[in-house]
């Protein structure tokens, strides 16, 4: 099977460590791992329900120009961007998992408006995962009701 | 139960400070399609959808660091994540097109020893960015040969 179009890079202080808790409270299975001669590791892959996420160590070098790939433990605790992984069944149980792991659970399993039921947990270098599961067909009229928001084209933006 | 195309199951979340913008240049530069847009008051953008392939990003913003989430731009050009993007063809001429829309190419498309061929860039709130597509096909022994890394795999893909 060919790998997904986007696969996020996800960087630790401390990648090995992720690589095994990530098995231990997500499910994820490491599917490729490349180590120097030193056995430090340079690359990582994992596979979840047809997914993948990379697991790295913090680095910075000329390709990135004046980026530098961080843990949010190196960035007061912020995220550039959050992880989120659609579960096809079985959230609650794997909330609970999670939470046996250690995860921090900051928002527990609960339906929301849009037809997902949906939990939040923060993995032990603080980069923040969502997990949800389709409970029912998500209702645009319902969402206009309980939120006003609306579904729009980038036509219809108008500021 | 939603009759929704299946979701990939891991998707990036990405936090811009002007998500309404960024929607607008990742459509120009990297030949993203939003296909949805939940807006908010003033410039905000609640969700949305971008698509390439059978592939899904999501933008939202502004960006708010009491929330958790920030543009690379507010912590100093730190990135807790990465995106790769793999592509199945025209790989020189995406970069092309990221380049003219204001990308900052950090690696130039080149041929890795592992067989893809990548190029990376920074977008315009700094977020990092690497393209792939292979450019052959190496067994892992090959790979490890190539490139003096010691490499494991299992079943990649089918987890």
């Amino acid at each position: 099977m060919a790998d997904p179009t986007f696969t996020p890079a996800v960087f630790y202080k401390n990648p090995v460590a992720a690589l095994k808790w990530l098995e231990q409270a997500f499910g994820f299975e490491v599917v490729t791992l490349i180590t120097d001669a030193e056995g430090n590791l340079a690359h990582s892959q994992m596979a979840f329900q047809g997914g993948a996420v990379q697991v790295g160590g913090e680095w910075e070098g000329p390709i990135v120009g004046p980026a530098r790939m961080r843990s949010p433990q190196t960035v007061e605790g912020v995220n550039t961007q959050f992880i989120r992984v659609h579960l096809a069944e079985g959230i609650d149980a794997h909330c609970d998992r999670a939470r046996a792991a250690g995860a921090s659970i900051v928002a527990e399993p609960e339906d929301q408006f849009y037809g997902s039921r949906v939990y939040r947990a923060l993995d032990p270098e603080g980069h923040v995962w969502n997990f949800d599961q389709p409970v029912r067909a998500f209702d645009p009229d319902e969402m206009h009701a309980k939120m006003g928001l609306k579904v729009s084209s980038l036509a219809e933006v108008t500021s | 139960m939603s009759e929704a195309p299946r979701r990939p199951s891991v998707v990036p979340l990405l936090w811009y400070d002007k998500p309404r913008a960024a929607i607008d240049w990742l459509q120009k530069a990297f030949g993203f399609e939003a296909t949805m847009i939940v807006a908010g008051d003033d410039d905000s953008v609640i969700h949305s959808d971008l698509t390439l392939g059978d592939g899904a990003i999501y933008v939202v913003g502004p960006s708010d660091m009491g929330q958790g989430g920030a543009t690379p731009a507010q912590v100093g050009g730190r990135n807790t994540q990465s995106v790769c993007v793999n592509l199945t063809e025209g790989i020189d001429a995406h970069c092309e097109r990221a380049r003219a829309a204001g990308a900052k190419i950090g690696r130039e498309p080149a041929d890795q020893p592992y067989g893809d061929r990548v190029y990376t860039c920074l977008d315009l709130e700094g977020h990092s960015w690497a393209f792939a597509q292979p450019a052959r096909v190496l067994t892992p022994e090959e790979m490890a040969a190539a490139t003096g890394r010691h490499i494991e795999t299992k079943g990649a893909g089918n987890g």
